[in-house]
C-alpha cells in the first residue's frame, strides 16, 4: 500500500493525465514530463494509439460513406421511417379491421333471404292394416316357394337336411 | 405535412440561421456523413446500425432545418440529433434483439489492411493498426457515455462546451465521465503506472 500511494505521489495522476491528453499543460505536470520518462512515454503512448485510432476510424468512415447511397431532395420524406413504420402497420390494421367490422354488422342486421331446402323432403308413405296384410301374405309366399327349392338343391347335392320341418313330397320322392 | 423535431433534439436554437449546407441534402450527406458514420459506429459498436442512424440523423436536420439557429456548429446539431437516435435505439427492444442476433462491429483490422496506406510503411502501418485495435478494445469497456464523450473529445475532437450541448449533460458530468474513459484507456493502453 504504501509503495501504490508512493508510486501516484511520484508520477501524474489520473486527472493530470486527463488534463494532459486533454491539451492543458499545467506548469506541475510540464515540469514532471521533463523529469519522468516513464509518464512522458506513457504520455505520448496513448496519444499515438488515439491519434492513430483517430486516423483508421476515419479511413474506415471515408470508405463506408463512400460506398452507401447518398441521399438526394427526393428521400426527405424518408426521414423517421423506422418511427412511422408501425405507425403505418396499424392504420393498416385498423383499415382492415373496421372494413370486417363494418361487413360483419351489415351482414347481421340485413333480413336472411329464403334460402332454398338443400333437398326436398320425402313424402311420408302412409301404412294401412290392408296393405300391411296383403304384403304379409306375399311375404308368406316366397318364404315359402324358397324353402321348397331349398329342400330339393339339398338333396340334390346329398346333403344333410337340418331342418325340423318334414320335408316336401318332392323331396321324399327323390330320396327313395 | 410538417415536421416537427423534438424540443429536447434541439440544443442550440437561439440566434440566426446563416448556414446554406443544410439546406442542400446533397451537401449535408457529403460533408457530414463519414464524419457521423464514424462516431455513430464506434458509439454502438454496430456499423450497419450506424448507417442506419446516420441516415435518420441526416433526414431529420434537413427535415428539421428551420429550427437551427445557428448558435451551435452545425456538426454538434448533427451530434446532438445522432447522440439522441443512438440513445432511442438502444433503449428499444428491438435494438436490444437484433444487437444480440446480428451485430456488426466495425473491423479497422481487416478494413485498413485492404485500404492503401497515407505515405507509410507496412510495418508502421501494421504497428498503427494495432495502437488503433488497442483504443477500439478499450473502449468496449467503457459505459455507453463514457464512451460517447471520449469519442467526441479525442476522435471528432470537439470541445467541453460542445459536448455538453451535443449530449445535453452538465460540464460537471462530462468531465466525470471523461475523466473515467481516460483512466480506463490509459490502463488499458499506457500501462499505468
Amino acid at each position: 500500500m504504501e509503495s501504490h500511494l508512493d508510486s501516484q505521489q511520484i508520477h501524474l495522476s489520473d486527472e493530470q493525465f486527463t488534463e494532459l491528453l486533454l491539451g492543458t499543460k499545467a506548469p506541475a505536470v510540464r515540469a514532471h514530463l521533463d523529469v519522468c520518462p516513464q509518464c512522458s512515454q506513457e504520455a505520448e503512448r496513448v496519444s499515438a494509439a488515439i491519434g492513430s485510432f483517430q486516423q483508421q476510424s476515419s479511413l474506415w468512415a471515408e470508405h463506408r460513406a463512400a460506398t452507401a447511397q447518398p441521399l438526394h431532395a427526393g428521400d426527405s420524406r424518408r426521414a423517421f421511417s423506422w418511427v412511422h413504420r408501425p405507425l403505418a402497420w396499424s392504420a393498416a390494421a385498423l383499415v382492415i379491421a373496421l372494413t370486417a367490422g363494418v361487413g360483419i354488422a351489415r351482414h347481421a342486421n340485413h333480413p336472411q333471404p329464403n334460402q332454398q331446402p338443400v333437398a326436398q323432403a320425402q313424402p311420408m308413405v302412409v301404412v294401412t292394416p290392408g296393405t300391411l296384410q296383403s304384403d304379409n301374405q306375399l311375404l308368406s309366399a316366397i318364404d315359402g316357394e324358397l324353402r321348397a327349392d331349398d329342400s330339393t338343391t339339398n338333396g340334390m347335392y346329398g346333403l344333410n337336411v337340418t331342418s325340423h320341418e318334414a320335408p316336401t313330397k318332392s323331396v321324399r320322392r327323390l330320396t327313395n | 405535412m410538417q415536421l416537427i423535431l423534438d424540443p429536447d433534439m434541439i440544443g442550440c436554437v437561439t440566434g440566426e440561421p446563416t448556414l446554406t449546407e443544410l439546406d442542400d441534402i446533397e451537401a449535408l450527406d457529403r460533408i457530414y456523413r463519414s464524419r457521423l458514420l464514424r462516431f455513430v459506429a464506434y458509439a454502438t459498436g454496430d456499423q450497419d446500425l450506424a448507417e442506419t442512424i446516420v441516415q435518420d440523423c441526416l433526414l431529420k436536420a434537413y427535415n428539421g432545418r428551420a429550427s437551427f439557429r445557428g448558435d451551435c456548429s452545425v456538426y454538434t446539431w448533427l451530434a446532438h440529433i445522432a447522440t439522441n437516435l443512438v440513445r432511442d435505439y438502444q433503449r428499444s427492444r428491438k435494438f436490444q434483439f437484433w444487437r444480440r442476433v446480428h451485430k456488426t462491429a466495425p473491423d479497422l483490422n481487416e478494413l485498413s489492411a485492404s485500404l492503401p496506406g497515407r505515405g507509410s510503411s507496412p510495418e508502421s502501418q501494421m504497428l498503427a493498426r494495432e495502437k488503433a485495435q488497442q483504443v477500439t478494445a478499450a473502449l468496449e469497456t467503457l459505459s455507453v457515455n463514457q464512451r460517447t464523450i471520449f469519442l467526441m473529445r479525442f476522435i471528432e475532437e470537439m470541445d467541453l462546451q460542445e459536448i455538453c450541448q451535443a449530449t445535453g449533460m452538465r460540464m460537471s458530468t462530462v468531465k466525470t465521465h471523461l475523466h473515467r474513459a481516460v483512466k480506463a484507456v490509459r490502463l488499458k493502453i499506457g500501462g499505468a503506472v
